[in-house]
């Protein structure tokens, strides 16, 4: 169990960035989530994980796993990093280039303080750790001749083989190419749940985020703009970042009609006139401004003019540029004075200039803010 | 119309080749040829003969002096690696204070006559400094504690001479590896120590041999510390013999040129191994992380320690020689450092080097001629090296004559080029020509491997998209390349014009009394005894290149060009 509190590191000193660092973050991971900190670089997630590493040195806040406090600022502790009994897997995979495989996979145990393991401990473990990244029989090579994806077995290896009481990953996937990605994406996921290990994971890929995690914190400019399970990180985004950074939503504008509260259906007219119903995730008084998020591929794309239907929403509009993606399309379809972006199915092709209609479920269009 | 003929390459690999076999070929024949023939009085071949190799090995003198050179390059190495490493590694790495120190020592030394640096220690640990002085106060007696003037002083200075330099490489070789692996180890669980002993150090491993490599070249052909501290003691080294069969008289130049050889072949096998090791060395830099930024390590209490050391180090390396300096030339005559000292303090011998015509003429020369020589090289290798890093025609044959001088200690050089114009019925030697062109050719390697370096960092396509715009080569060449190439023709230029005021070795033989430069009129100065004007003037100067240094560091680090250069 992993439990944060209040972390706070600021990087002030930089001339040529803005400020950088992660402000006043908490959370608790329970044993065996895999948990994701996602969002644009400089947003604060590495820096939270090296802070849980130890590479850096918090400037306020708590950090646990279980009863163990590895830093509190309050009371002044810091446990060095070599003693946190963490796993760490870095972007660059960090392989020993002078060390065979199975040297670098050693390491952690030969350099143990807590206990010594002899040579047949060791063996049996760096085999073990090798077995569960699917490298068996590697140990013998040389680290300098692997493979992008074998480096990044390796490291992995390498960061369990200990028996850590946590796993950190710092965009480890972001240096292979698309179709290892995908392969490891589901690899990395399914080994962690084997192996049930509490995971930091950090990446800037929402893909990636959503595919694995249990959990995401959405992070921007240091703060959490959300932190919840994948489904609701995508489908109840809580504000319009967040809708806009995962799976480029459409954003609308309006004003709320009357008093809703929060989970219900409400009705906005946005700006241009239209009037939609809507999700009120926090509710939301009547006459206040609001922003909506509608995903591109809830929108249903059809031909001819609106059939007004109380159980969805219809906005009418015209195609103004169509892109063939392959198994998916992507619109452009202008709505009064407003573009918005629909994906539909690829089998049915409306030219620039048709006039259509766009429908979309009632609570598929969330109030973000 | 035939392609090749119309490529303005071609022209340019021919005129610079030529110039290059012009200034590098010569050199190099005169030394074989003079190793193996007899002359007779007015230098003119008389016969073959190997004669003067057979005197070198049946003379018990030549193998002493091999033994001392080895003996001598390879302490100072190892000195200079400890020293010089620790403190890199403490910088570049660790969370110590007070580093601004370290690069202080490295860059006012950068800007000291090696031969002045000398001088100070051989004061500072001589008969009558401070060290033995305190010695005899304390304990009574009459001798030395230490005789600066042996193999051990030899090597404790050499070293420290080196120190800085070795700072600077290795420091770049530190800031340029990744953090990634010394940050693994440490979450694997390991140590400082054991992550330094385990991965730190082994990783390093293959840059600190080519390095160590590279400053025993250096110091087999250094010459200041032999000269100046070894001769009065009787010891001798190749360099120094070499030095003395040139000077006495009659001069006996077979002798020297066989000397000479012997230590080019030495230096040539060196060097080919010197190319391997590095080579090696760029292996382990393939495997790099993104998004750097410097981690260093925390050394907790030990920072304290760690702040101890920079300390010691700018104080041994730099404030006691030139505090040294400071006492000799506020002096009117060589004593020991005393309270009764003080109150002969004057200003006499600064008096004397402002106003005495000589001093400022000897500036003046040394300028001219260490700023002439950067820029011819500056201009021919900014040709060379463009063509030879972009696989011109010939382009490997340009590279390798360019740098071919690199096998010549600067005293082998000397007599070479010497030798060389001796025999051109031109009015260059005695003037402060022929020293400008002996410059030019021990330098030109340095020169060629800015540019080289340099043009490789520039994107080909840079160069392609201005012809594919419809510039032509020379066009290209003027408005892409030369603007672009502009940091590491600074940079360049600013190196060799503070080495070759630096270094004594190439000018002491061919510096006359109408063209004397700094390194070689301190020397002279000392030899006849007058230390305190020349601290006088030493300090002077030291403060002007100090500024120049300056300029270089500042200017290599934020340009981003490879400091690697000497």
């Amino acid at each position: 169990m992993l439990i944060v509190r209040g972390l706070t590191k600021i990087y002030g000193d930089h001339a040529d960035t803005r400020a950088g660092g992660v402000r006043d973050f908490s959370f608790e991971l329970p044993p065996g989530t895999f948990f994701t900190l996602l969002g644009p670089s400089g947003c604060g997630k590495t820096t939270t994980l090296r802070c849980i590493a130890g590479l850096e040195r918090p400037d306020a806040g708590q950090i646990r796993i279980g009863d163990a406090t590895l830093y509190d600022s309050t009371v002044g502790t810091a446990v060095p990093l070599n003693r946190r009994g963490i796993g760490m897997v870095f972007q660059s995979y960090a392989i020993w280039p002078h060390m065979t495989v199975f040297e670098n996979i050693a390491f952690p145990l030969r350099v143990a303080k807590d206990r010594r393991y002899n040579r047949e401990e060791i063996r049996a473990l760096v085999d073990q750790s090798l077995g569960t990244v699917g490298l068996s029989g590697f140990g013998d090579r040389p680290a300098t001749r692997l493979s992008g994806g074998q480096q990044q077995r390796v490291a992995l290896a390498r960061a369990i083989v200990h028996k850590p009481r946590l796993l950190l990953l710092d965009e480890p996937l972001s240096n292979l190419d698309a179709a290892l990605r995908e392969e490891m994406r589901i690899e990395l996921r399914r080994l962690q749940q084997q192996i049930g290990l509490t995971t930091v994971y950090v990446t800037h890929d929402q893909a990636e985020a959503l595919a694995m995690s249990d959990l995401i914190a959405v992070m921007d400019h240091g703060r959490v703009a959300q932190m919840d399970e994948p489904r609701a990180i995508y489908f109840r985004p809580a504000n319009e970042f967040v809708a806009r950074f995962i799976g480029a939503a459409n954003l609308l504008h309006g004003t709320a009609d009357a008093p809703t509260g929060p989970g219900d259906l409400g009705s906005v007219v946005l700006d241009d006139g239209d009037r939609i119903r809507c999700v009120f995730p926090a509710g939301g008084a009547a006459r206040s401004a609001v922003t909506v998020s509608l995903r591109p591929e809830s929108l249903v794309i059809g031909p001819g003019d609106c059939q007004t239907d109380a159980a969805s929403n219809t906005l009418a509009g015209i195609v103004v540029g169509c892109s063939f993606l392959g198994g998916t399309a992507r619109y452009d379809v202008r709505v009064k004075q407003r573009i918005l972006r629909v994906t539909a199915p690829s089998d049915v092709t409306f030219p620039d200039g048709t006039p259509v209609h766009l429908t979309f479920a009632l609570d598929s269009a969330v109030v973000v803010g | 119309m035939n392609i090749a003929a119309a490529d303005p390459r071609v022209i340019i690999a021919v005129v610079v080749g030529g110039v290059l076999v012009a200034l590098m070929v010569p050199p190099l024949w005169m030394l074989l040829q003079d190793s193996v023939t007899t002359t007779d009085a007015f230098g003119d071949v008389t016969g073959l003969t190997l004669q003067h190799f057979h005197k070198l090995v049946i003379e018990k003198r030549a193998l002493t002096s091999l033994v001392n050179s080895l003996v001598f390059a390879a302490g100072s190495t190892v000195l200079s690696l400890l020293t010089g490493g620790a403190l890199a590694w403490l910088v570049e790495r660790t969370n110590a204070p007070l580093k601004v120190l370290a690069y202080l020592v490295a860059i006012i030394s950068m800007g000291t006559p090696y031969v002045l640096h000398v001088i100070a220690w051989l004061f500072l640990l001589g008969k009558i400094g401070p060290l033995n002085d305190l010695w005899r106060q304390v304990t009574g007696e009459t001798g030395v504690l230490f005789n600066v003037n042996s193999m051990a002083g030899m090597i404790l200075i050499e070293g420290f001479l080196w120190s800085p330099l070795v700072f600077l490489l290795l420091g770049s070789t530190f800031r340029a590896a990744n953090a990634d692996m010394e940050e693994a180890a440490r979450m694997s669980g390991a140590s400082v120590f054991d992550t330094l002993r385990r991965i730190s150090l082994p990783l390093a491993m293959p840059s600190l041999l080519a390095l160590a490599l590279f400053v025993f070249i250096r110091a087999i052909g250094g010459f200041e510390v032999p000269a100046l501290v070894g001769m009065p003691g009787r010891i001798y080294v190749l360099t120094t013999d070499v030095y003395e069969s040139t000077v006495t008289v009659p001069p006996d130049l077979g002798h020297a040129a066989a000397f000479s050889v012997v230590m080019v072949v030495i230096v040539a096998v060196l060097l080919a191994f010197y190319g391997r090791l590095s080579k090696n060395a760029e292996r382990y830099h393939s495997i790099t992380g993104k998004g750097y930024r410097p981690r260093p390590f925390d050394l907790g209490r030990g920072r304290w320690i760690a702040g101890a050391l920079i300390v010691l180090n700018f104080v041994v390396v730099l404030l006691l020689p030139l505090l040294t300096l400071a006492w000799m030339s506020l002096l009117p005559f060589l004593r020991s450092i005393s309270i009764a000292g003080f109150a002969s303090l004057t200003l006499k011998n600064y008096r004397a080097v402002l106003t005495a015509p000589g001093y400022i003429g000897l500036a003046v020369n040394s300028l001219i001629v260490a700023a002439g020589a950067a820029t011819a090289i500056m201009a021919i290798t900014s040709l060379a090296g463009w063509i030879a890093g972009r696989n011109g025609p010939g382009g490997r044959i340009l590279d390798q004559l360019a740098t071919l001088s690199l096998v010549f200690p600067g005293i082998c050089l000397g007599v070479a080029v010497m030798e060389v114009w001796l025999r051109i019925p031109l009015p260059v030697y005695g003037t402060l020509w022929i020293i400008g062109i002996a410059y030019v050719i021990r330098y030109m390697p340095f020169g060629m491997r800015y540019i080289y370096s340099g043009v490789l960092q520039l994107h080909r396509e840079l160069e392609e998209a201005a012809g594919v715009a419809g510039a032509g080569t020379m066009t290209t060449l003027r408005r892409v390349v030369a603007p672009l190439l502009t940091p590491a023709l600074v940079a360049g230029w600013l190196f060799i014009f503070l080495i070759a005021n630096k270094e004594l070795a190439i000018a002491v033989l061919l510096a006359s009394p109408r063209s004397q430069v700094i390194a070689v009129a301190i020397f002279d100065q000392w030899v006849n005894g007058q230390g305190g004007e020349l601290a006088a003037f030493g300090l002077i100067w030291t403060v002007l290149m100090t500024i120049i240094a300056t300029v270089f560091f500042v200017f290599t680090r934020r340009g981003g060009v490879d400091v690697h250069g000497n």
